[in-house]
C-alpha cells in the first residue's frame, strides 16, 4: 500500500478540498458532509470546503455526493496558505 | 453451547419486490433489457433515485422478461456493505439461485467453508459446473452492486463473468461502474447497458406519471416545468407530486419549485416533512438510521407501540418505504429517502443518533441477529458491547470462514477493548498475518502477553459461551504459533523452533489446529535448517493432526513438504505413498476436489521421471491440467513445469526443457518453504549435461558458488549443481583441476550422510563417480557408483543414472563386469535417446514452445471438437454454448498453442498430447 501511496501521489494526501457541485446546497447538509463549509455560488452551485484526513475519506465524501444524486463538478486539492483563512 | 449462531441468510436481501401497480410503461427500455438476455451481462448503472430498482422489477414481473416465449426465471440479491466479505458474498448468490433453483450450489457451499481464506474460484467453478446444465433462461440481479468495494469480490464476479453459463444472465443494478471489465465486454456485444440518460423520465413519460398515475391533471407547461426542473430525475419527479397532492395551489407550488435553485431533493423534502404532523415526521427521522425496519424495531427506536402500522401507512402514501417481504413485515426507506432523512437527523439532532443505534443494537441483540446488532454498536459507538458480541460469535465466524467480517468489525475496535478481550487481539494479530501484513502484530501479541501475565490470566467471572471459553483455554497456544509464525517470515530460525515448541507444550491434545500448525512450523524451520529428520517426524505428525479434524486442504499442502524432504533423504517410495495417500484422502472426502490435488499429480510425476516412466509421468502431469489452475496450490504452476522440462529432457527435447525452466523460474512462489532446489540450478544441470557449459559456468559465477564456500543445507543443491558444471568443463575442454572438485565432493558428501540425507548421496556418489572417471581414477569411480547403486536399488532410481549420458553408460558397463546385477543391467538397457552433444542454445525458435499457459477445461473441449468436422455453429450447439463464446475459446487456445490456424491447433494439440 506503501508503494501505491508513493506512485499515485508524492504529496501528503490529507488537506484541504474543494468539490463543487451543482445546485444549491442547504447549509443543513455540513455535518452529514464531516462538517465541512458549504458556501453557494452566483451560478448555482455549491462548494463544500474543508479538510479531509486522507485519500479513502476523500472517496468517502464524495460517494455521499453520489448517494445524493447530486451531480458533482470539481474536486480540488487547495495549497495551504489558501487554507489558512479563517473560515471554519 | 453456543449462545448465539451466525445469523442465517437474511430473506429480505432474496426478496424480488412485486411490481407496485400504475406503473409508467417503459417499452424503450424493456427492449434494451430483452437484448440484455442475448448478452452476458446487463448493467443498469445510474445514480440513486433512477427507478433502476422497478425498471428491473417490472421487468421480470412482466411478459418481457421472457425469451422464445419461455419465462426467465429472476433471482434476486439486494447487496449492502456486509457483503464485501467474499464468504458472505458467495453464499448469498447461491441463496438468491436458490429461490429458482432450489437445492443448487450444495458442493459449492460446501467448499466455501473448506478452505481458508475461501478458494473462491473452485468455489465458482463447482457452482459454475453445476449450474452449465440449465435448461431455462436465468437472470440473477445484484441490486446496490455499487455498495462493493472488496478487490476479492470484484475479482469473484470476473471470474463468474468470463465462464458464464448460456443461460445464466447477470444483471447489476449500481451507482457506480463496477470495476469489471467493461469495455472488453462492450466491444465484443457482450454488454447491455442502462444509463442515466436512458433512465431519465421524457416529457411523455412524466406526464404520464403525473397525469396517469398520480392524478394530478397538469397542463403540458406545468409537466413541462417540473420534467425540465427534475431533469427527469424519476425520485425527484415522485416527490414533488407527493408535495401536489392534495394541495389547492398546484401552480403556486410548481411556481416556487421551478423558481428555486436549491437542490432538488432538500426542496421537496421539505415541502413533504413541512406537510407530515410532528410526530411522523419525527417517526421517519429516528427510523432512517436503520436499513431494514419491522413494526416493534421501530417502536423501540420511537417509543411508539403502532410501528407497523405506521409503517403500513407511509406504504400506502407512497412515502419512499419499499416492502422487503410479502407479509408486511419488513421494510426499508428508499435508498435516497434515508440519506436525506439521515442528513436532517444529523443537522437537528446530532446528539440522538449513537443512542438510537444502540437502542437498534439491543433490539437485534433481543432477536439473535448478532451481526446486525454489532453493526449498530460500532455504529453507535458502544464499543464495550461491540467486543463482547464479536466475542461471542467469533468461534462460530471462524467456522464459518467469515474472516473478512471478523477482520472488519476487530480493525473498527479501539485499543482497550482489544485488550480487555485478548482472543479479540490475537484474533487480529492472526488475521493481518494470514493477509500478509504484520504491521502492529507484535504490540498486539505483546498486549496478549501482558493481559496473560496479569489478573486477566485467572479468567475473570464473565458469563461466556463454552467455544468462548475454550478461545481462551487455547489462547497461550495460539499466541505461540503466532510468535512461531512471524518469526518464521522475519527468517529467525531458532525463535521459530522455540515458539513452536513452547506451542506445543501449551497446546491440548484435542486441539489439532493449534497443534498442526506448531508441527507445521516447526516441521518447517526444522527443514530449513538441514535436520531433515526432526522436519520429517514432524510434519508426519502434523499430517496426523489435520486429518483427525479432516482438514483436507491442509493435509494436501502438509504432504508437498513431506514428500520434499522424503524425496531428499532418498525415501521415493515413501514419498510417492505420500502423495497417494493425500488423493486417496481428497477422493473419500465428500466433496472431491479440492485445492491441493494437482501438487499431488506432479509430485506423483517427478516419481515416474524418476523412474523413467516417462508415459505415467506425462499422464500425472495431464491430470493437473484437467483439475484446472484453481487445482493447485501457489507453487504448483513451477512445480509442474520444472517436471515437464525433466520429462522433455529425457526425450531428448532439451530446448523444449530450458523453455520450460525459463517460465517456471518466472512463477517460482516460494510460499515459506525453503528454496533448496532453486530453478536456475536445475537449469544450470540441463546447460552441463548438454554442452552448454559456458552457460552453466556463467550461472556459477552470478551466484556467487565456489568451492571454497561453507557448506549448508540450504546451499546443497547449489554446490552439487556446481560441482556437475565442473565435471563437465573439464569433460569438455580438458581443463581444470578436478582434484579439487572431488575434495569439495567429499566435503559434500560427508554433510549429506551426517543430515541423513540419502537422496543427496546417491546424486554426490553419481557426480564424484563421474569426476573420478576424468580424472582417470577408475577403481575410485566404480567405487562410487557402486555406493549410489546400493541406495538407489531398493527405492527405484533411474533417470538419475540415465541423465548423465555417456560416461555414465561407460561406467554402467565397467560395473557390469565387475559385478552384475538386474538392477544396472536395467538401467543399462533402458531406452534413452542419446543426449544432445552439440551446445544448446539458451532461447529457441518457436518450433518447440510449450503452452505457456494451460489450456481451460473448456478450451481443451473445443481443441477436440476442431479435430471434428463440425462447424462453429454445430461446435457450439455441441457446448451449448454461443457462437461468440467458442470464437473466444479459439482465439484464446489459439493464442495459448502460437498457431493462427485450425489445422494447426490440432496438430500442435497432438504433439502436445493434449488430443
Amino acid at each position: 500500500m506503501d508503494q501505491l501511496r508513493t506512485a499515485v501521489d508524492p504529496a501528503p494526501d490529507e488537506g484541504w478540498y474543494r468539490i463543487r457541485v451543482r445546485g444549491r446546497l442547504d447549509q443543513r447538509w455540513s455535518t452529514w458532509f464531516g462538517d465541512m463549509s458549504l458556501t453557494g455560488g452566483e451560478d448555482g452551485t455549491t462548494v463544500l470546503r474543508g479538510r479531509v484526513g486522507d485519500q479513502a475519506a476523500l472517496h468517502g465524501l464524495i460517494e455521499k455526493v453520489r448517494d445524493l444524486g447530486l451531480t458533482l463538478l470539481e474536486v480540488s486539492h487547495e495549497a495551504p496558505d489558501a487554507a489558512a483563512e479563517p473560515d471554519r | 453451547m453456543e449462545r448465539v449462531m451466525p445469523h442465517p441468510l437474511i430473506e429480505t436481501k432474496l426478496y424480488l419486490p412485486s411490481p407496485r401497480p400504475g406503473r409508467v410503461a417503459r417499452p424503450r427500455l424493456r427492449e434494451r433489457l430483452d437484448r440484455g438476455l442475448a448478452a452476458k451481462l446487463l448493467v443498469v448503472s445510474a445514480p440513486a433515485g433512477f427507478g433502476k430498482t422497478t425498471l428491473l422489477v417490472d421487468w421480470l414481473a412482466s411478459a418481457g422478461g421472457a425469451r422464445d416465449g419461455e419465462q426467465v426465471r429472476g433471482a434476486w440479491l439486494a447487496l449492502d456493505a456486509a457483503d464485501n466479505d467474499p464468504a458472505r458474498f458467495w453464499r448469498y448468490v447461491v441463496g438468491a439461485l436458490r429461490t429458482v433453483l432450489p437445492g443448487v450450489g450444495q458442493d459449492a457451499l460446501g467448499l466455501l467453508e473448506d478452505s481458508r481464506p475461501p478458494a473462491v474460484e473452485l468455489v465458482l467453478t463447482t457452482l459454475l459446473n453445476e449450474l452449465s446444465a440449465l435448461d431455462l433462461d436465468t437472470v440473477l440481479v445484484l441490486d446496490d452492486y455499487h455498495v462493493i468495494d472488496a478487490p476479492p469480490v470484484h475479482e469473484g464476479m470476473a471470474f463468474l463473468l468470463a465462464h458464464l453459463p448460456a443461460r445464466l444472465h447477470l444483471v447489476l443494478a449500481t451507482r457506480s461502474d463496477p470495476p469489471l471489465p467493461l469495455p472488453r465486454l462492450r466491444a465484443s456485444g457482450d454488454l447491455v447497458e442502462v444509463r442515466a440518460a436512458d433512465l431519465r423520465f421524457t416529457a411523455q413519460e412524466a406526464a404520464s406519471y403525473l397525469n396517469d398515475v398520480m392524478g394530478l391533471e397538469l397542463g403540458p407547461d406545468d409537466v413541462h416545468a417540473l420534467e425540465g426542473r427534475t431533469e427527469g430525475w424519476i425520485a425527484a419527479l415522485q416527490l414533488a407530486a407527493l408535495s401536489m397532492t392534495g394541495r389547492t395551489d398546484v401552480s403556486g407550488f410548481i411556481a416556487g419549485f421551478t423558481g428555486d435553485d436549491r437542490y432538488v431533493v432538500d426542496y421537496l423534502v421539505e415541502e413533504v416533512l413541512q406537510r407530515l404532523p410532528v410526530d411522523l415526521r419525527d417517526f421517519l427521522l429516528r427510523t432512517s438510521v436503520l436499513d431494514r425496519m419491522t413494526g416493534s424495531l421501530c417502536n423501540a427506536l420511537t417509543g411508539r407501540v403502532d410501528g407497523r402500522s405506521v409503517l403500513e401507512a407511509l406504504e400506502r402514501d407512497n412515502l419512499f418505504v419499499v416492502p422487503l417481504d410479502d407479509r408486511r413485515h419488513w421494510y426499508r426507506y428508499h435508498h435516497l429517502f434515508a440519506d436525506v432523512l439521515r442528513g436532517r437527523l444529523l443537522d437537528e439532532q446530532p446528539g440522538v443518533v449513537t443512542g438510537l443505534h444502540t437502542t437498534a443494537a439491543t433490539w437485534y441483540e433481543q432477536q439473535g441477529d448478532v451481526e446486525e446488532a454489532i453493526r449498530h454498536s460500532l455504529l453507535g459507538e458502544d464499543f464495550e458491547r461491540a467486543g463482547e458480541l464479536v466475542e461471542t460469535v467469533l468461534p462460530a465466524f471462524r467456522r464459518d470462514r467469515r474472516e473478512a467480517t471478523l477482520r472488519g468489525w476487530l480493525e473498527a475496535l479501539p485499543r482497550p477493548v482489544l485488550q480487555d478481550r485478548p482472543i479479540l487481539g490475537n484474533a487480529l494479530a492472526g488475521a493481518r498475518m494470514s493477509t500478509g501484513e504484520f504491521d502492529g502484530v507484535d504490540d498486539l501479541l505483546d498486549a496478549t502477553e501482558e493481559w496473560m501475565r496479569g489478573v486477566g490470566h485467572a479468567l475473570e467471572g464473565r458469563a461466556r459461551g463454552a467455544a468462548v471459553d475454550e478461545e481462551y483455554r487455547r489462547l497461550p497456544a495460539d499466541l505461540a504459533v503466532h510468535r512461531a509464525g512471524l518469526a518464521l517470515v522475519r527468517g529467525d530460525v531458532e525463535q521459530t523452533v522455540t515458539h513452536a515448541r513452547a506451542a506445543l507444550d501449551l497446546v491440548g491434545e484435542e486441539d489439532h489446529v493449534s497443534r498442526g500448525a506448531a508441527l507445521a512450523l516447526g516441521g518447517l524451520a526444522a527443514w530449513s535448517t538441514g535436520d531433515l529428520e526432526t522436519a520429517h517426524t514432524a510434519y508426519a505428525a502434523c499430517l496426523v493432526e489435520f486429518e483427525l479434524i479432516d482438514h483436507v486442504s491442509d493435509v494436501l499442502g502438509c504432504s508437498i513438504t513431506l514428500g520434499d524432504i522424503e524425496v531428499v533423504q532418498g525415501r521415493l517410495r515413501s514419498a510417492a505413498r505420500t502423495y497417494r495417500a493425500a488423493l486417496d484422502l481428497a477422493d473419500r472426502h465428500h466433496r472431491p476436489v479440492l485445492r491441493g490435488r494437482a501438487d499431488m499429480h506432479v509430485g506423483l510425476a517427478a516419481r515416474h521421471l524418476e523412474a523413467d516412466d516417462l508415459a505415467a509421468a506425462r499422464q500425472e502431469l495431464a491430470r493437473c491440467r484437467e483439475l484446472g489452475e484453481s487445482a493447485g496450490l501457489p507453487q504448483d504452476a513451477y512445480r509442474w513445469r520444472v517436471v515437464l522440462a525433466g520429462i522433455c529432457e529425457a526425450e531428448g527435447d532439451v530446448e523444449g526443457a530450458v523453455d520450460l525452466l525459463d517460465e517456471a523460474e518466472r512463477l517460482y512462489v516460494g510460499d515459506f518453504s525453503p528454496p533448496v532446489r532453486p530453478v536456475p540450478a536445475v537449469r544450470a544441470r540441463t546447460w552441463a549435461r548438454h554442452g552448454a557449459v559456458d552457460a552453466a559456468l556463467d550461472w556459477a559465477d552470478r551466484v556467487g558458488l565456489s568451492l571454497d564456500d561453507p557448506l549448508s543445507y540450504l546451499r546443497e543443491f547449489e554446490h552439487l549443481t556446481l560441482a556437475k558444471v565442473l565435471v563437465a568443463d573439464a569433460r569438455h575442454h580438458e581443463g581444470g583441476d578436478l582434484s579439487l572438485v572431488v575434495t569439495f565432493l567429499d566435503r559434500l558428501l560427508e554433510a549429506a550422510t551426517e543430515g541423513g540425507r540419502g537422496g543427496s548421496v546417491v546424486e554426490i556418489q553419481v557426480t564424484r563417480a563421474l569426476a573420478l572417471q576424468q580424472l582417470g581414477d577408475d577403481e575410485g569411480s566404480v567405487r562410487a557408483l557402486a555406493a549410489a547403486l546400493g541406495l538407489a536399488e531398493p527405492e527405484g532410481y533411474v533417470r538419475t543414472f540415465l541423465d548423465e549420458g555417456v560416461p555414465m553408460a561407460t561406467l554402467l558397463a565397467a560395473v557390469e563386469r565387475r559385478a552384475p546385477s538386474a538392477y544396472v543391467r536395467r538401467l543399462r538397457s533402458a531406452s534413452s535417446p542419446a543426449p544432445a552433444t552439440q551446445p544448446v542454445p539458451r532461447r529457441s525458435g518457436s518450433a518447440h514452445v510449450v503452452p505457456v499457459e494451460p489450456l481451460s477445461t473448456r478450451e481443451r473441449d473445443v481443441l477436440r471438437l476442431l479435430d471434428t468436422e463440425l462447424n462453429g455453429p454445430e461446435i457450439a450447439r455441441e457446448l451449448v454454448v454461443s457462437l461468440n463464446t467458442v470464437r473466444t475459446h479459439t482465439k484464446n487456445l489459439y493464442m495459448k498453442l502460437g498457431v493462427t490456424s485450425r489445422r494447426a491447433a490440432v496438430r500442435r494439440g497432438r504433439e502436445l498430447d493434449l488430443l
